[in-house]
């Protein structure tokens, strides 16, 4: 029981990553229809730039992710502007553009960092918590409490700000948020630009947890987008669940006699799921585009 | 013109021959290696580019086709050549596996279920004692052949070329006739594609296996050019090297595909001293190319050879991407007298006993909460034309989707000719006779006006694509018939003249005829038709309502939903009135027009309709 809870709560804690990262996928999708490829990579770009910021430039760990979500966000703003000339052509083109995006980031952080990647100390003293026999690491509750922060701010944000609903609103009809006056166009670059700050803000906090290298972007890019899916693609609920079920999915995988092959595990469940129910646990939420 | 391109293929397959003898070996080398790639590629740019199937599992297929040859030349000892078919079909029944997600989930979902299956494979060959684990298997033996040295890179060379031209070849085939015209149809519009008989399913595992099948093969040469397997081969990055390989080549083009894979393999080899910008390099090449350049190498290359004839005066024949000036044709163009003389005879026999061809047995379909159909009877009778009318949102054309397969009712049936057809597949029902036209017009906006009849009129099976391989010239005999089917089916709706045209530069009006006219192709015994004369000017109505009458006389039943009540009234000899969801009258026109419930719910509240119809 108490090795049932153990793997429960690290299960949970590698999840609120991945919710993070499906929340990021979700908030761009629902506003453009579009999934950004390139999600993991800024992840990734946004681990390394906390990480730099923190262990390097010695700025407290809130500054060093803030920081980071700065520069994620415009580069999200400037990548949309990039790829804005099929918006409303060829999403399918504009889905290998990320992709095409993902890897050029990833190779200039191998620039700019390196191959060989770094390890980031915990920001609080890390003395492991009992509690009933169960281990919990003092700096997983701090994510999820940083997490559950940044979900809760998100939602106020889509639902009772102006600039908010206008995005909620160029998602439903572009036509109609057009002629009520919406910058559309601005919409997207804005949820972009949420969407990459979201990925930088889940890079800072995986960072202590992981080892930060160039390769974790496709790595928990693919687990973060595969949490979204599962949970319903677009539906901000279902990021949450979806990326808590995967990261449960996968610590057990681990955990049992097959934990070499928790991938094989974790995606082959992923997609009979997938395949039973392909709106995911609790329903896509979807720009309905012509 | 096909002269000239005969001169041009020997000319490069001389240039291709004569290459190893100028190069020294480690050039040689490269180009084998280039060579591998572009058997991967080719099949990419089937299944991604041609049948659209965001497919991320190639790099996967083609360690599938290493490994198992490698596999069974090291532990079964059955020899390279004896293993070479069965690395085949390893890559290819590994593409099936990753073929069947793409029934349930496309496009973005595709994408990350092939990637995920990727990975996993991956994982498997990383942990399993069997692969070799991380290290992998060494001391792979590579083909052999009398009086040939393969352990030369030259040797290796022109047996990869060999290879190479022969799959060339069979994919230029199977692009160029019925399965590429497929693939593209259902890439272009997967219902429209079902709804003109094409199974879509099918094809699509068809566009995974084809590729798993090619990288099957590009796997088992590589393991017999470099005779060592390990699991970084097969990965991610050089699965986005493949990605960038089809889309800077043109998803269009097999031709660009190739070009693509020898670019980046001989570009990465020169600057393998800046190998670590290569990644910046291909992501940013990828970006570009679907900004500025989204057809790729082998487009840019179309459009500079275009130029350069336009330049030397030479260009001639209609080309395939100028428009028709609007207003050139008046009306619909249609030669109403000749479509009269030679009516197309319909393939499946009328009923003439007066029983309905069509019955729709309350049928009942629910969308969650919604009742879009409520206990829904309407009997279609042979010979007639049958009009559907009601307000925006009474479920018209969630009718249309349930007799068409779209949707399976919620309660009720349909019966064709007495057979229950609900629940069927969109594609069996149309190869059951029943065809349609879309609310808005729905060409496959890549191919030509003929190609969009020529996917129609196609009545190929997927089981006969053992033709392509063993007796390609029962292809192309049948491929001629076909064009020559679709040409004449053109002239009998005055559409000879636009044949080459891409369907969707065509004025709105002649779209619609085109329409009509892919979905006549199959010859059906019932047509319906959603909404045809919207956006139509009164000449082009008129050709339309003559043609209605043509197609009913050619035996064709029609079931036609319309807002244009002169239109209805003058055509239908009897209409049914659906509002919110039910029938709210069904009869002769004029006894509808007259019933009191019909001026109320429909015409009397004629003012409030009309505003919704002018914001719809």
């Amino acid at each position: 029981m108490t090795q049932f809870l153990q793997t429960a709560v690290g299960g949970l804690s590698i999840g609120t990553v991945y919710a993070l990262v499906a929340l990021g996928f979700s908030i761009v999708f629902r506003t453009m229809g579009l999934v950004n490829f390139g999600h993991g990579d800024i992840l990734m770009v946004g681990a390394f730039l906390t990480a730099t910021f923190f262990t390097s430039w010695h700025l407290p760990f809130p500054v060093a992710i803030v920081l980071a979500v700065m520069v994620a966000a415009v580069m999200g703003f400037g990548f949309e502007r990039i790829l804005r000339p099929l918006e409303r052509s060829d999403l399918n083109l504009m889905l290998i553009g990320t992709i095409g995006f993902g890897i050029a980031l990833e190779g200039v952080a191998q620039l700019i960092w390196g191959s060989i990647g770094t390890a980031v100390p915990t920001p609080i003293a890390n003395t492991p918590l009992h509690v009933g026999g169960v281990i919990i690491s003092p700096y997983d509750l701090l994510v999820l409490a940083a997490a559950t922060f940044v979900m809760a701010a998100l939602y106020v944000f889509l639902n009772r700000t102006k600039a908010g609903i206008a995005m909620q609103a160029a998602a439903m009809d572009y036509d109609a948020a057009t002629a009520v006056g919406i910058n559309v166009s601005r919409c997207n670059g804005r949820a972009f630009a949420i969407g990459a700050g979201l990925a930088a803000i889940a890079g800072g906090l995986v960072g202590p947890l992981v080892y930060v290298q160039v390769s974790m972007g496709s790595s928990i890019g693919i687990r973060g987008f595969a949490a979204a899916i599962l949970g319903g693609f677009g539906n901000i609920p279902g990021a949450i669940v979806g990326g808590l079920v995967f990261g449960l999915i996968e610590e057990f995988a681990q955990g049992s006699s097959y934990g070499a092959y928790t991938d094989v595990i974790t995606f082959v469940a992923f997609t009979l799921v997938i395949m039973i129910r392909p709106t995911g646990l609790l329903g896509e939420q979807t720009v309905a585009r012509p | 013109m096909t002269v000239r391109r005969g001169v041009a293929h020997l000319a490069l397959l001389a240039a291709l021959l004569a290459l190893p003898s100028m190069l020294g070996s480690f050039s040689v080398y490269i180009l084998d290696l280039a060579l591998v790639y572009v058997i991967l590629s080719l099949g990419l740019s089937m299944a991604l580019g041609y049948a659209g199937q965001v497919n991320l599992a190639q790099a996967a297929c083609f360690g599938m086709g290493s490994y198992t040859l490698a596999i069974l030349t090291l532990k079964t000892g059955i020899g390279y050549w004896g293993a070479f078919p069965l690395s085949i079909v390893g890559g290819g029944l590994l593409g099936l596996v990753v073929a069947i997600p793409s029934l349930r989930v496309q496009s973005h979902y595709l994408g990350i279920v092939t990637l995920g299956l990727a990975l996993s494979f991956t994982a498997i060959l990383t942990n399993w004692p069997l692969t070799g684990a991380a290290i992998g298997l060494p001391g792979i033996p590579g083909p052999t052949f009398p009086g040939a040295n393969f352990a030369d890179s030259s040797a290796y060379y022109y047996l990869l070329l060999v290879v190479v031209v022969v799959l060339f070849a069979l994919a230029t085939l199977m692009m160029t006739t019925s399965v590429g015209r497929r693939f593209k149809a259902l890439r272009d519009d997967s219902v429209a594609a079902a709804h003109s008989g094409v199974e879509v399913p099918l094809y699509r595992i068809i566009a995974f296996v084809l590729a798993g099948a090619y990288a099957g093969v590009a796997g088992a040469l590589y393991a017999g050019m470099v005779h060592y397997v390990s699991p970084d081969t097969y990965s991610l990055t050089i699965m986005f090297l493949l990605l960038a390989m089809v889309i800077m080549g043109g998803r269009d083009s097999l031709y660009g595909a190739a070009l693509g894979a020898v670019v980046l393999i001989i570009v990465r080899q020169e600057f393998v001293s800046l190998q670590q910008y290569e990644q910046v390099g291909y992501g940013s090449l990828i970006v570009l190319m679907v900004v500025f350049a989204p057809s790729g190498l082998a487009g840019l290359v179309t459009s500079a050879w275009t130029r350069l004839l336009k330049l030397a005066g030479t260009a001639h024949g209609p080309s395939r991407i100028r428009t028709l000036a609007e207003g050139s044709v008046d009306g619909l163009g249609v030669d109403a007298r000749a479509a009269a003389l030679a009516p197309a005879p319909v393939a499946h026999a009328p009923v003439t006993d007066g029983a309905p061809i069509l019955r729709i047995v309350d049928v009942t379909k629910r969308f969650r909460g919604l009742v879009a159909l409520d206990r829904v009877t309407i009997d279609l009778f042979p010979g007639t034309i049958h009009g559907i009318v009601g307000p925006n949102g009474s479920g018209k054309t969630t009718l249309f989707n349930i007799i068409t397969g779209v949707y399976a009712p919620s309660a009720g049936s349909v019966q064709l000719r007495g057979t229950r057809v609900s629940g069927r597949r969109a594609y069996r029902v149309a190869r059951q006779g029943v065809a349609r036209t879309f609310q808005g017009v729905r060409l496959f906006h890549s191919l030509t006006v003929r190609e969009n009849v020529m996917v129609a009129l196609d009545a190929s099976r997927p089981r006969s694509i053992w033709r392509y391989a063993l007796a390609p010239w029962l292809v192309l005999v049948a491929e001629r018939e076909l064009r020559r089917g679709a040409d004449r089916h053109l002239a009998r709706y005055g559409l000879a003249s636009v044949a080459d045209f891409l369907g969707t530069n065509l004025p709105y009006g002649q779209q619609r005829l085109v329409e009509i006219a892919r979905a006549m192709a199959a010859r059906p015994s019932i047509l319906l038709l959603d909404e045809p004369a919207a956006g139509l000017n009164s000449h082009e109505m008129r050709d339309l309502a003559g043609l209605i009458r043509h197609i009913r006389q050619a035996g064709t039943t029609v079931l036609l939903i319309e807002h244009n009540m002169g239109l209805v009234m003058s055509l239908c000899e009897r209409v049914t009135v659906l509002a919110s969801g039910s029938v709210l009258a069904d009869g002769k026109p004029d006894a509808i027009a007259r019933d009191p419930r019909v001026i109320e719910a429909y015409l009397g509240v004629s003012a409030e309709s009309a505003i919704e119809k002018s914001f719809a």
